[in-house]
């Protein structure tokens, strides 16, 4: 019931909102105008800046963007024209901006949106001067300030509309993901620089038509106007009182700040932006989740109904012995999905990875050397060697982190080498990390959803769900599929980070120290359920420092010691070799 | 000919300035993890500060310079435990920290330069001490520029020695390389942090006097400033000093050139285009490694 009245609530308000103008109230319609602009432009900022964490300080120019769009052109193209092309320059802008800057991770987003509204506000000053050699432009339409308030409605309506649509897609999760953990994001198959950069472009586009739709209602547009930094600050103020990731945020962050704001103006217009901005440092501080997240309730907004299956941490689930997936052994649907490909468990011998003389240093330190090697389909390959030998840097290599200096990767026949994760992802190798990569916020169910639709198998939402609940459960995870992942114990989160890799439908699973830090209970379980993948014919690559499980798992190894290859075969051989020995013992002594 | 020269010369001395800001600002982000976006407005108070004691009191520059260093280094330990400090308690993750005190820095910016808009608005400020030509490599340079650009150098040099020779500053490069592992080596990574922070901020005020005593400014010129830093400090890589004095000689020449021969109100667009190569093809800065 909650949910019908939440779910009719927004078209209601926007009916209501819509009979304003009909009051014949000017000041009512002037309050309106900002109170929507500011809202669009803080529902957009946030769609963005919400879950990817991103912060742009740049609405400021796409608004000014499109807001000039109109001031330059309005004699020449049609208004009605004028909202798409506002809308392509800006996405063109953003696009140019993501392109350069969301390629790479830190700062360097913020400090080019920081300056950007700057710089085009310089570029149109130089322009105007210049070229049309006045400071401003006349905007003289009969558009009234009542198109403009049903203009920034309908924008409003729609863009709330996409946005709740974005967060219950397949890309609202993927920007979940890259605000909580980009690496492991691109693991299972998400292509984080292009929805990043779509994300940005789609909400900036948003952005430069509020600035259309708004620039007649100024009858004169100068570059301070349009490109006043204020712009870039209110919506993330709103954004942030409302609460970033919250539906409702923007629209109950923007009514009392533009009403205050505009109270404010009108009564210490000096002391403004002074108020403004101890405003904002207060209510970063104070509201941190902003005003809805003061009400709990309304938390998990975003999840499509998850009711109280949630067994509350401590409550006798968590420490129940964990079961492997015994049934799992022994009926053909694989724990991996793979259910039609049933292959023997052997080794059929066709080589499914190889790799050649792969080098990578970093500085002076060579972290592999000139290494070899081949991985027949259905084997378990183990790479062992002393702390600091390589193996990671191996595994790194393959699954796409890092790019090596020389050699070559050659995945099914195809080369590999130097693609990104995501691709690798999606070719079908998956991983685990040494340490483990879980987002703790994002329930277990959210994990292995996205890899399954990234991955590329999963159509729809829907099927990438059931895909998910059966290979959790199948690991034994089916009581934990909706709590966060930070309250799973050591063992879970370990699994819920091999569920992640199965529902890639990997040909290729590389195993990271997989079985490290588990007490010796948790390693027979552990030990169990790789074998029983193997049972399946999957392919896996294993890091391990335990022998007994390399006894146990292995099919053949190498050992690997400086970066370089020592050893290579059945691991009871291997293990015997003097060369080995040493390396993991030391010289044989006199005593 | 000679306007190349000149055009040559001013560059090299905008850009020793811009050299000393990007050094404070990286210390605070490299050490105290806080991008400062109110660099450029606690710049111009420093700036300001100058300003009004040598029209009041004909107190030259110079003295200001002595005055502001201990007022900033205040003023700055206080932000940074009244307000960072205290962020990163309330905030559980370090990615939320990361966006929040972006946020809050955003808000001080407007706090500093407001607070300087309700008291003096828009108005220009110059004054013209040490107006005397000096000719230097065939070109004429004020000498008040002459003396900014050696002091920028002075200060900056021996902001460097003291990182690099001394047991405080290897402390301080500690905290910039691994915040978790220093402390295991008994550093007090906080109290070090708001040092170096405020060890920034009179970096900063130093550059404020020395670019008020050649430069028209007003309040709304900060931006500009923290965004001339923080592309210096891109350029050069983060933490490296050396990079940063080539990158901001780079960066004032370039902006010198383009003022002269193409249009002084193109000169952001030419930051912006250093910026842009800088983030596409020196991830590490020009000259490679960071310093660490």
């Amino acid at each position: 019931m909650a949910s019908i009245a939440r779910t009719a609530a927004l078209p209601l308000l926007l009916l209501l909102a819509a009979l304003v103008p009909f009051t014949n109230n000017d000041f009512y319609v002037a309050l309106g105008v900002s109170l929507l602009m500011y809202a669009t432009l803080a529902t957009a900022w946030g769609v963005f800046a919400g879950p990817t964490k991103y912060i742009s300080l740049a609405t400021a120019a796409f608004f000014g963007v499109g807001a000039y769009t109109v001031g330059l052109f309005y004699e020449k193209v049609p208004m009605l024209l004028l909202y798409p092309l506002a809308a392509i320059i800006g996405a063109v802008l953003a696009a140019f901006v993501g392109l350069t800057t969301l390629r790479i991770q830190g700062m360097y987003f913020t400090i080019f949106t920081f300056g950007l509204a700057e710089l085009i506000r310089q570029f149109m000053t130089w322009y105007q001067r210049n070229v049309s050699g006045s400071v401003g432009v006349y905007i003289l339409t009969d558009i009234s300030a009542r198109q403009i308030y049903w203009s920034l409605l309908v924008l409003l309506a729609l863009t709330l509309l996409g946005s709740w649509l974005l967060s219950r897609s397949r890309w609202g999760l993927a920007l979940l993901m890259i605000g909580e953990d980009e690496l492991a994001a691109r693991h299972s198959g998400v292509r984080t620089t292009a929805v990043k950069v779509i994300a940005l472009a789609v909400t900036s586009a948003v952005m430069a038509v509020v600035g259309a739709i708004v620039a007649p209602r100024w009858t004169y547009l100068d570059p301070s106007i349009a490109f006043n930094p204020t712009l870039s600050f209110m919506p993330a103020v709103i954004a942030l009182l409302g609460g970033m990731q919250r539906f409702w945020g923007p629209l109950a962050g923007a009514i009392p700040l533009v009403i205050l704001f505009d109270q404010l103006n009108a009564r210490y217009p000096t002391s403004y932006t002074l108020i403004l901005g101890l405003l904002f440092m207060v209510i970063v501080f104070v509201l941190p989740d902003g005003i809805l997240g003061l009400l709990p309730k309304l938390q998990r907004l975003r999840a499509p109904a998850a009711p109280a299956v949630t067994p509350a941490p401590g409550a006798g689930t968590l420490s129940e012995p964990v079961t492997p997936a015994a049934p799992a052994r022994q009926t053909s649907p694989g724990v991996d999905g793979t259910s039609g490909v049933v292959t023997t468990a052997s080794a059929t011998g066709t080589t499914l990875l190889e790799v050649r003389d792969l080098r990578k240093a970093f500085g002076g330190i060579v972290a592999v050397d000139e290494l070899s090697f081949e991985i027949r389909e259905g084997e378990v390959f183990g790479i062992i060697g002393p702390n600091g030998s390589g193996k990671t840097t191996v595994l790194n290599l393959i699954s796409g982190v890092y790019e090596p200096d020389r050699g070559e990767i050659v995945f099914l026949g195809r080369p590999i080498t130097g693609k990104p994760p995501e691709d690798i992802a999606r070719l079908g190798i998956a991983r685990t990390f040494q340490l483990v990569r879980i987002y703790p916020a994002l329930t277990c169910l959210d994990h292995v959803i996205p890899a399954a639709l990234f991955g590329g198998h999963a159509r729809t939402l829907t099927e990438a769900r059931d895909h998910a609940v059966h290979i959790l459960e199948e690991l034994g995870m089916g009581a934990f599929l909706h709590v966060p992942a930070g309250q799973l114990n050591f063992i879970d989160q370990k699994r819920l980070e091999l569920a992640r890799a199965l529902a890639l439908r990997p040909k290729l699973l590389l195993l990271d120290e997989w079985l490290a830090g588990l007490n010796p209970s948790e390693m027979v379980i552990g030990m169990e359920l790789i074998e029983s993948l193997r049972g399946r014919g999957m392919t896996i690559v294993l890091i391990e420092h335990l022998m007994q499980a390399v006894r146990r798992l292995c099919d053949r190894c190498i050992v690997m010691s400086f970066g370089q290859k020592i050893a290579e075969g059945v691991p009871d051989d291997v293990l015997r070799d003097p060369e080995v020995v040493r390396v993991y013992l030391g010289e044989a002594d006199d005593a | 000919m000679a306007s190349l020269l000149d055009a040559l010369v001013t560059g090299l001395v905008y850009g020793g300035v811009y050299a000393l800001l990007a050094l404070g600002l990286t210390l605070q982000y490299g050490v105290a993890r806080i991008l400062n976006l109110a660099y450029g407005d606690f710049l111009i108070a420093a700036a300001v500060f100058a300003t009004l004691l040598y029209q009041h009191y004909q107190l030259s520059p110079l003295v200001s310079l002595v005055l502001v260093a201990p007022i900033s280094f205040l003023v700055h330990l206080l932000v940074y435990h009244l307000v960072f400090v205290q962020l990163e308690r309330r905030s559980g993750s370090w990615r939320a920290m990361e966006a929040s005190s972006i946020l809050l820095a955003f808000g001080l910016s407007f706090v500093v330069s407001g607070a300087m808009l309700a008291i003096f608005g828009g108005k220009l400020f110059s004054y013209s001490y040490l107006l005397v030509p000096v000719h230097i490599l065939g070109s004429v340079v004020p000498a008040n520029r002459l003396l900014a650009f050696v002091l920028a150098l002075v200060f900056g040099g021996i902001a460097y020695l003291l990182l690099v020779r001394t047991r405080i500053g290897t402390a301080i490069r500690a905290i910039a390389v691994d915040p978790d592992g220093a402390p295991l080596a008994g550093i007090d990574v906080r109290r070090w942090a708001g040092i170096t922070f405020a060890f920034g901020g009179i970096i900063c005020a130093a550059g404020g006097v020395l670019i008020s005593m050649f430069q028209t400014f007003n309040v709304p010129m900060g931006v500009s400033f923290t965004l001339k830093a923080l592309v210096v400090v891109i350029m050069g890589g983060v933490g490296n000093a050396v990079g940063a004095l080539v990158a901001g000689l780079i960066l004032g020449v370039t902006e010198s050139f383009v003022a002269r021969y193409v249009s002084p109100g193109l000169t952001l667009a030419a930051v912006y285009g250093l910026f842009v190569l800088a983030v596409l093809t020196m991830r590490t800065g020009i000259l490679g490694r960071a310093l660490r």
